[in-house]
């Protein structure tokens, strides 16, 4: 019994291989499967699953970076994105007692090569206790400018300095002097990209149409503790790179490759998940209408139109503005939709089956309806079966993706369809970041068709009709 | 005499035809009276045949014995219990006790089903048999009956894997799996080869004395049926014509119709082979929704009287012997044929030309 089970498998096996697309398909899942085992080793975030939406978990990675290999096919370059440790440091004791004060020196010399400026500089100071600041950028020509401040509870903290956000004035002030008269009057002093003018030569047009001069430039950070117990934690100097990583990172810093590989789970989770539950009701709902015919096959019939007709996308809207949109909600509702599409196949296949003598032999010898359904029916229709749940993998993950675009989806997961929205919503297509929306769409893509080939191979190798042999 | 294992009394299947709306409405119901009371009695441990042209309503008989199908109207007793409309236990136990043998030995068996599987079926359906082990036995056991042996090396196979003979055997033995006491054999040898034929039913005579069956064999086949059955019934448009031991009906009989049967029989026997016959009978069996009045054979008998279709239809009635006939001309069809027989002349065809 077991033996001819094995056979059956092993024909099928060998018919399967003679199918090109489908062996493509298998390979492609196989890929698929192992991004999943691997994704903690893949991904760079390991909590990016979790923390997607944790914009403290990705603060130190930069913002719109392009996917690394950019560099592999420009002349200019992005700057890449890198760490600089302190390159000397001094420390001064005064005071004793409560009054202790004691002052550190540093120095992040930084060398800019050519190419494009890095997207941001950002000064990361980890102090624990009252302390005051000042940092100091220090252009090769000279030109410097800085910023002061100070943390005043207690307790550890992390202070971020971003070039970007909080020096932007800073570098307008020491530049504009260099700057056309005319044009640094009526230019808006927070309308100028720091970063290419922090990287420029100081003459006129720094502002506008800027000559970015390589060299060493060096962050100097002055850093008063006061008390006994207040110390320095962590200094760093972060240069936030226009490149990063694999697939680069959207305008929330996030990493997208580790993004995708998130959603590889949950795009096979739900896929697979929505298609088995779907298929396994579609295929006994249409082998139990076929089989009981009569009125039981005329009212199935009727319930199975209501809800062919009834449309999916209006009901999935309301029901996420009754229920908190969950994936797991999504999965339950795309099976009751989904359910109908084998159904009619699986009827007349069943019809066509009933007839068999067999049938009326084993209610003969006394067997139930169930009986006949799950022995004699349900076997015969696995095939079919198997091939419909490949067939209908990509609808579900498509269905999941487009109602995550229109911002009905699971926000607590990452899916391929949440990264889509987030692009689109902050305008990513327009402002031309394709690293953020292609990948994720392809990987949509890619997937359905993973199914679809190994459905359309299945169905070739099940459906004599399809033989071309 | 023993006591009747079977009896059906005025047996009658009639199948609603599919209306349309407008003839709902107006009540308009038409129905194909496939079965149209029947009634005969079978004792225990006789082979009893059904015979008929097709679409005469013999399978549909076997059916209802089966209570594959409901039964419109009349009863049904099997040893003496009356099993007309019984449900669930009482069921179950008129399944065990009567069994069925299907025309077709290649479709009655699930092709994704081992011989294993189909036999162990109806002991897994009724629970039969303490575990495995004992019902592996018994299959070997019936196996070995049916004369699939090694068994070992058809438990394995599937059904497709077997000649038509050796299926039936199988089948036969599926049958027997839940020591039946009535088994309805519907055409059991009708799609096998003419060779391996009598050999089928040899073994199924053979079972049935060693085991003490009743069979009902169903058949379109007059030439099995004579060797094989002792009593036999002949049916036309859902009714009996004709009954009696075998030997009797089928030499002596008195029925137009009977004898238009035997007489469409070819025998293969030298100078008579390439003859077409005279067959003593005309038209086409009609609709069983449109039933003749009178006596139901009545447009296609060749000695066919007014009174047979102004008057109500023969009742069967016996002749002496257990034969019974329903024909309200067969004394003079009896002299006439006796004459025949010493004068050799072709009855059927003198009558013909006498009516035209």
């Amino acid at each position: 019994m077991k033996g001819a089970r094995f056979d059956q498998l092993r024909t099928f096996w060998a018919e399967f291989r003679r199918v090109k697309s489908g062996l493509v398909g298998l390979a492609l899942l196989g890929v698929f499967i192992l991004i999943v085992l691997l994704a903690p080793w893949l991904s760079p975030y390991s909590q990016a699953d979790k923390r997607w939406r944790d914009m403290t978990y990705w603060i130190d990675s930069p913002r719109d970076a392009r996917p690394l290999w950019v560099n592999w096919f420009t002349s200019r370059k992005y700057t890449e994105t890198q760490t600089i440790n302190a390159a000397s440091s001094k420390e001064t004791i005064t005071g004793s007692g409560s009054s202790t004060m004691r002052i550190e020196e540093m120095e992040f010399p930084y060398q800019y090569k050519a190419g494009y400026p890095p997207n941001d500089i950002m000064i990361k100071l980890g102090v624990t206790g009252r302390s005051s600041y000042e940092v100091l950028i220090v252009r090769p020509d000279g030109k410097q400018m800085s910023y002061r401040g100070s943390t005043t509870i207690e307790g550890a903290q992390v202070v971020r300095l971003s070039v970007v956000e909080t020096l932007a004035s800073r570098v307008y002030a020491a530049l504009a002097p260099s700057e056309d008269p005319a044009f640094a009057a009526q230019k808006d002093p927070t309308q100028i990209d720091p970063m290419s003018a922090l990287f420029a030569k100081a003459q006129p047009g720094v502002f506008t149409n800027p000559v970015n001069v390589p060299g060493t430039y060096t962050v100097k950070v002055k850093l008063a503790l006061i008390g006994p117990d207040a110390k320095l934690d962590t200094s760093q100097v972060l240069v936030m790179g226009g490149v990063s990583g694999i697939l680069g990172t959207d305008d929330g810093k996030r990493d997208l490759w580790s993004g995708v590989v998130a959603g590889t789970k949950w795009a096979l989770l739900l896929g697979l998940l929505t298609s088995l539950i779907s298929v396994a009701v579609g295929v006994i709902y249409g082998v139990a209408s076929g089989y009981f015919g009569g009125w039981i096959d005329a009212l199935m019939n009727r319930i199975y139109e209501v809800f062919t007709s009834i449309p999916l996308l209006p009901i999935l809207i309301v029901m996420s503005a009754v229920f908190k949109p969950s994936i797991w909600i999504m999965i339950l509702v795309m099976c009751v939709f989904f359910w109908t599409g084998p159904v009619k196949t699986v009827r007349s296949i069943a019809l066509q089956i009933k007839e068999n003598a067999y049938i009326e032999a084993a209610r003969g010898l006394g067997a139930s309806h169930g009986r006949i359904l799950f022995r004699h029916l349900v076997p015969q229709l696995l095939p079919f079966a198997f091939a419909s749940m490949a067939l209908s993998v990509p609808g579900a993950i498509v269905t999941e993706s487009s109602l995550s675009l229109i911002g009905l989806g699971d926000a607590t997961v990452v899916t391929w369809g949440q990264i889509l929205r987030d692009a689109f919503g902050s305008g990513a297509v327009l402002k031309g970041v394709w690293w953020w929306v292609v990948p994720p769409g392809l990987a949509i893509a890619v997937m359905g068709m993973t199914f679809a080939f190994i459905g359309f191979a299945m169905d070739t190798i099940l459906n004599p009709r399809l033989k071309t042999r | 005499m023993s006591e009747p294992i079977l009896v059906a009394e005025n047996l009658t299947k009639w199948f609603p035809v599919k209306r349309s709306v407008g003839q709902v409405l107006r009540g308009n119901r038409t129905w194909v009276r496939a079965v149209d009371g029947v009634s005969f009695s079978i004792e225990k441990g006789e082979i009893f045949g059904l015979v008929g042209e097709s679409g005469c309503g013999k399978t549909t008989t076997g059916k209802l014995i089966m209570k594959l199908l409901e039964i419109t109207d009349g009863r049904l007793y099997v040893s003496g219990e009356d099993v007309t409309h019984v449900r669930g236990r009482a069921l179950e136990k008129h399944r065990r006790a009567v069994q069925m043998i299907f025309q077709d030995p290649y479709s009655s068996m699930n092709p994704r089903f081992t011989i294993r599987d189909v036999l162990m079926e109806p002991l897994e359906i009724h629970k039969v048999g303490k575990d495995m082990k004992e019902r592996e036995a018994w299959v070997r056991e019936i196996l070995n009956e049916v004369k699939l042996s090694p068994p070992e090396e058809f438990l394995v196979r599937h059904p497709h894997m077997l000649s038509g003979g050796q299926r039936q055997r199988a089948a036969t033995a599926r049958t027997l799996m839940l020591n039946p006491s009535v088994i309805v054999a519907d055409e059991p040898v009708s799609m096998i080869d003419l060779s391996t034929r009598a050999e089928i039913l040899h073994m199924m005579r053979q079972l049935q004395r060693e085991l003490g069956l009743t069979y009902i064999y169903v058949t379109h086949d007059l030439s099995t049926a004579r060797y094989f059955t002792d009593r036999l019934a002949v049916m036309y448009l859902g009714k009996i014509i004709e009954m009696g031991p075998s030997g009797t009906v089928i030499d002596r009989c008195l029925h137009p119709y009977t004898q238009a049967l035997i007489g469409a029989v070819c025998e293969p026997v030298s100078g008579k082979v390439n003859q077409v016959k005279d067959v003593p009978i005309k038209g086409e069996i009609p609709a069983a929704t449109n039933i003749p009045p009178g006596c139901r054979f009545h447009p296609r008998c060749l000695y066919a009287i007014p009174e047979c279709w102004e008057e109500v239809e023969p009742k069967l009635v016996d002749i002496g012997g257990g034969h019974m006939v329903a024909c309200r001309r067969h004394e003079e069809i009896e002299r006439v044929g006796a004459a025949a027989r010493t004068s050799e002349a072709s009855l059927g065809i003198r009558r013909a030309t006498r009516i035209s």
